[in-house]
């Protein structure tokens, strides 16, 4: 069978994939618009609405000996069905002619919209879907002029319904596609919307406590075809063609998920463009046409009261306000003086060019060490050798491949990883999932039938701390396994760091990318090492020189003037108060004062992402550039600019004019950004399924990429370097002693940190503060659940109520970072668990 | 010739009323679809008519009006149904009094009325506000935001008339 097929529409001859739905076909090759409400691009098709409804014939063959039929002038004999067909239930055949402009066809559509619209409320004055409705829209084109119906006759629902605190759902508006359902369901895999009652009463429910509970529920927002689903964030914010659409990027993970901000001035933000809505930019590489609501809802903090907006200076003993040359000038001489004993400290939050300017500064004045923050990952070493490979896309992962996922938890670290990883398993890819307690992907990873496919998984539980061992010794301990992730296609490990010391994480990496070496899945697409390293740019911290490693070093041996950039230390080491305490200026950078300016002598605020250009390098190596949106904050600065001035100010370097200017310089010295100018970051293709553009009704209102797709670092082994094993004989792992258990910290997405707090519709969200203990473990500390515990590990003691469950391997406590005020430790560390007897509140 | 021509257009008009007036001292008499400075209408009961829909923004050529829009509670009605506008200005001297806006709006909330003696002696004073452009209740009802019963007023668009 050949790949394409030829089809006839309207009287014209495509040639198309074969295999490919009809309307995904007639739009992509023919431009032809096939109205559709239930269909989606995304999900298997069910035929519901009959908005697709076409003329369908097939050439038509003799019954006794299979023999095409053909006309007496030898064309080919077409026989039409003798009623319409949905064109989203078809699957493309040769010789297919369709007709999607005749009479019968226009009225067919005319009447389905005629029904639809027979119980419709029409209040698209007051809906927020107004503007950018399908149903408006496919009304307009296809739809009757004039109503026959009473207003009487139309049913009076509830039209203010929380599905959970995140959307609201109109139930009269609903048109019953199934969309959201089978988007929870099929895509997601959180099964938490269900239809309820049936006919004319049939209404969606949420079926989860709290109500909809799940990472992805905006994404419903964009595909439902009305304006029944919709978030509590935008509520009556603006009208869609107010807004103003600016590329960006999610700040929050390793995805690196292509954002479009919906800007328009407000009152509200003192007359200045704020962001009103994010919402979800197509990228097929990257986050296909979907966002987590962590992206979605948490923009609040850029415009946060509590942003600094102002630079400090300590004069005489106090911090005080000051303008940003006093504070320059003051900050140049303060590092000249330094002697070279200078270190940098920098967050995941910040972009290449920033670090650019930031190194520069630090070599500048003959300093050299320059740290990564939060120093939990070091897996990144490993990613520049046999990362996945360039060109790769999860979507294309499915039958035949095998994916890996060890010492993490993508649901919470990475949200998008885990749905594009779910569905590659949907696909027919060979699921494992490796952690020392139960996460939500390993749900997934089991052998079974799911939506009527059958997919196929593992899961293993190792003790605590002993992730590199299970990976090195795969072959050993689970030789089935092992076995089937060698022999697949091909094959994506994603290391984590959970339970595992910073050293651990890097022999983690190690190990998986020796499994990768051995196996030959190395440099190509869709094979390779995936890392969920924190924040958004945390490759970029290495690709640029900051590392985890050199941040022990300072912590370690602190130097006299140090430079905290975007990096909350205080709020994520228990041990910063202490070791910061050596240091003898510090000069802070950042959004959020979390408690340094206690001890810093520069307080110095900076500007989001959102305020600002800069380009960040997701977990796949695709360095992806954002735009400026809103208005600014304060005095606050780009970093950029602000160690550029300091650097001109030393006179060291001419401050760039621009950021595009900084990467200019940046691609032509690092080897890692070469050819990566802003130009390049911003070409964009077409890509399939075809979003956004008018007609809403296909993809939703995910927004075509025009910000750019970003430029894929290559690998070493992409080059075609000789990538060599390590010898792994012995690896150190931490061993929790007598009466000890291994404290792991472990990420929540929704969680109590200063950039995430401001957003309140999802800070109900946030659990209070808890920590999981085997019941074994928990009987030897004496306590229940619930119980108040102490967890004491290093410089780190908090409190968090016990939940005891065997959904962890006995020996380790996983206690999630940043729900409690005080820090827990950085990565997993030996402690003890003690019930707490003098009732204090928690938090 | 022309010149007798012209004296006797001259001389006609002599005989006829003026048809000039001495403002501001006498004010002309306005045709009722005469297009003057907004009003902002309320229902009989003192709700606002007006939604906060921004069809009038988007419907107006000069760009004059700015809405923003919040959410109606039971407790804090201002219009019927879910939405109302937290903020509506239109800005005078950007207008041109086409009417565009009144023909925009589904609720007949904003209309252009008579008035037309506007003068400002700064431009941010042309800039009228929600509170300048609102009527005042209709006698014995009251003002926004109202407590009213729950569920009594869900329904932003008036009812529909029969079509037959
Ligand atoms: S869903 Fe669409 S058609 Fe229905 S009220 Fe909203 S904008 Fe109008
Ligand atoms: S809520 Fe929207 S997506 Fe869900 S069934 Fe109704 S119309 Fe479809
Ligand atoms: S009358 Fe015309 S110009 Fe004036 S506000 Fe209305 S739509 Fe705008
Ligand atoms: S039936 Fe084909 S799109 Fe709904």
């Amino acid at each position: 069978m050949s790949d394409t097929v030829t089809i006839n529409i309207d009287g014209q001859n495509y040639e198309v994939a074969a295999g490919a739905n009809l309307v995904d076909a007639a739009k992509w090759h023919a431009g032809n618009d096939i109205p559709v409400f239930c269909y989606h691009p995304k999900m298997d098709p069910v035929g519901m609405c009959r908005m697709c409804l076409v003329e369908l014939g097939t050439p038509g063959r003799d019954r006794a000996t299979g023999e095409l039929l053909r006309n007496d002038d030898g064309s080919l004999q077409i026989r039409y069905f003798p009623k319409l067909q949905t064109a989203c239930t078809t699957t493309v055949s040769d010789g297919m002619h369709i007709k999607t402009n005749t009479q019968q066809v226009i009225d067919a559509r005319n009447d389905v919209l005629e029904f639809l619209l027979s119980s419709h409320p029409l209040d698209c004055p007051i809906c927020d879907k107004g503007g950018e409705c399908p149903l408006q829209n496919l009304t307009m084109r296809h739809g009757p002029q004039a109503s026959r119906m009473y207003f009487e006759d139309k049913q009076l629902l509830e039209k203010h319904y929380p599905l959970g605190d995140l959307i609201f759902l109109d139930r009269e508006r609903c048109i019953q596609c199934a969309r959201c359902v089978r988007f929870q369901d099929e895509v997601v895999g959180d099964d938490v919307l269900a239809f309820h009652e049936r006919g004319r009463r049939l209404q969606i429910i949420t079926h989860s406590d709290p109500g909809f509970d799940t990472y992805f529920s905006g994404n419903t927002t964009d595909i439902c075809p009305v304006g029944a689903l919709t978030t509590a964030d935008f509520r009556f914010g603006a009208r869609p063609w107010e807004l103003n659409e600016v590329p960006s990027i999610s700040p929050w993970d390793a995805a690196g998920e292509n954002i479009s901000l919906s800007m328009r001035l407000d009152r509200d933000f003192g007359g200045k463009a704020m962001i009103k809505r994010v919402m979800p930019r197509q990228n097929e590489w990257v986050n296909e046409i979907w966002i987590t609501d962590k992206a979605r809802f948490g923009h609040h903090f850029t415009r946060a009261e509590d942003r600094l907006q102002q630079p400090q200076m300590r004069t005489g003993g106090t911090l005080r306000n000051s303008n940003w040359e006093a504070a320059i000038a003051a900050m140049a001489a303060t590092l000249q003086g330094a002697d070279g004993d200078v270190a940098a400290i920098a967050g995941s939050g910040m972009s290449n060019e920033d670090l650019w300017a930031l190194r520069q500064l630090l070599e500048g004045v003959g300093a050299g060490r320059l740290g990564a923050w939060p120093p939990t990952h070091d897996a990144a070493p490993h990613l520049e050798q046999v990362g996945v490979g360039a060109g790769t896309n999860l979507s294309e992962l499915g039958r035949g491949d095998a994916i890996l996922v060890i010492a993490c938890d993508l649901e919470e670290e990475v949200p998008i990883w885990r749905l594009r990883l779910k569905q590659a398993q949907d696909r027919g890819a060979y699921l494992v999932v490796a952690n020392a307690r139960d996460t939500r992907l390993e749900d997934f990873a089991v052998q079974g039938a799911r939506n009527d496919k059958v997919v196929e998984g593992d899961a293993i539980r190792y003790a605590p701390g002993e992730a590199v061992s299970v990976m090195r010794d795969l072959q050993k301990a689970h030789p089935q396994i092992a076995e089937r992730l060698s022999r697949a296609e091909n094959l994506v490990i994603v290391a984590g760091a959970e339970g595992l010391s910073l050293a651990g994480s890097e022999a983690l990496a190690a190990a998986a990318a020796n499994f990768l070496i051995e196996s030959g899945h190395t440099g190509s697409a869709n094979n390779g090492l995936l890392s969920p390293l924190p924040g958004a740019n945390g490759l970029g911290l290495h690709y640029l020189g900051f590392t985890p490693q050199t941040t022990l070093n300072i912590m370690q041996e602190p130097p006299r003037v140090l430079i905290v950039a975007q990096a909350e230390l205080l709020d994520d080491d228990p041990a910063a108060q202490q070791w910061l305490s050596q240091v003898e200026t510090i000069i802070y950078a950042g959004l959020f004062d979390d408690g340094i300016s206690q001890r810093a002598d520069f307080i110095l605020p900076l500007q989001s992402f959102a305020e600002r250009d800069g380009s960040f390098v997701n977990g796949e190596r695709r360095v992806q550039r954002f735009y400026t949106a809103q208005g600014p904050m304060g005095q606050a600065l780009p970093a950029w600019k602000l160690f550029g001035g300091i650097s001109q100010n030393a006179g060291i370097a001419n401050l760039k004019p621009s950021a595009a200017a900084v990467m200019l310089e940046l691609s032509g010295s690092v080897a890692a950004f070469q050819g990566a100018s802003y130009r390049a970051l911003s070409r964009t293709e077409r890509q399939f399924p075809d979003v956004g553009g008018r007609d809403l009704y296909y993809g939703g209102t995910a927004y075509t990429n025009h910000g750019g797709i970003g430029l894929q670092i290559p690998t070493a082994a992409d080059r075609g370097a000789d990538v060599q094993r390590r010898d792994m004989a012995d690896v150190a792992e931490l061993r929790a002693g007598e009466g000890e258990l291994l404290i792991m910290p472990i990420t929540r997405l929704y969680n109590r940190q200063r950039s995430f707090r401001p957003s309140l519709l999802v800070e109900q969200r946030i659990l209070n503060p808890y920590a999981l203990i085997h019941p074994d473990d928990a009987a030897a500390a004496g306590t229940i659940d619930g119980d108040l515990i102490e967890i004491v590990a290093g410089e780190s003691k908090v409190r968090v109520r016990a939940s005891v469950s065997s959904e962890i391997a006995a020996g380790g406590v996983a206690l999630p970072r940043h729900l409690t005020d005080a820090a827990v430790p950085l990565s997993a560390s030996v402690g003890t668990v003690s019930r707490v007897t003098d009732a204090v509140a928690v938090r | 010739m022309n010149v007798i021509k012209g004296f006797q257009t001259t001389a006609k008009h002599l005989m006829e009323d003026a048809v000039t007036i001495q403002y501001p001292e006498q004010v002309q008499k306005f045709h009722q679809r005469y297009k003057g400075r907004h009003h902002l209408r309320r229902y009989e009961n003192g709700l606002e008519k007006c939604i906060g829909c921004s069809l009038c923004a988007a419907a107006c050529p000069a760009d004059a009006i700015w809405v923003e829009a919040a959410e109606n509670t039971d407790e804090e009605r201002y219009s019927p149904g879910e939405r109302f506008a937290k903020t509506y200005e239109i800005n005078m001297l950007r207008c041109i009094f086409c009417g565009y806006c009144e023909d925009a709006c589904p609720t007949e909330a904003i209309q252009l009325g008579h008035e037309h003696q506007m003068s400002y002696t700064d431009r941010r004073d042309a800039i009228y506000t929600k509170d300048m452009l609102i009527d005042a209740p209709a006698e014995g009802a009251a003002s926004t935001p109202q407590q009213v019963e729950p569920g009594a007023y869900n329904r932003s668009i008036p009812d529909m008339e029969d079509p037959s």
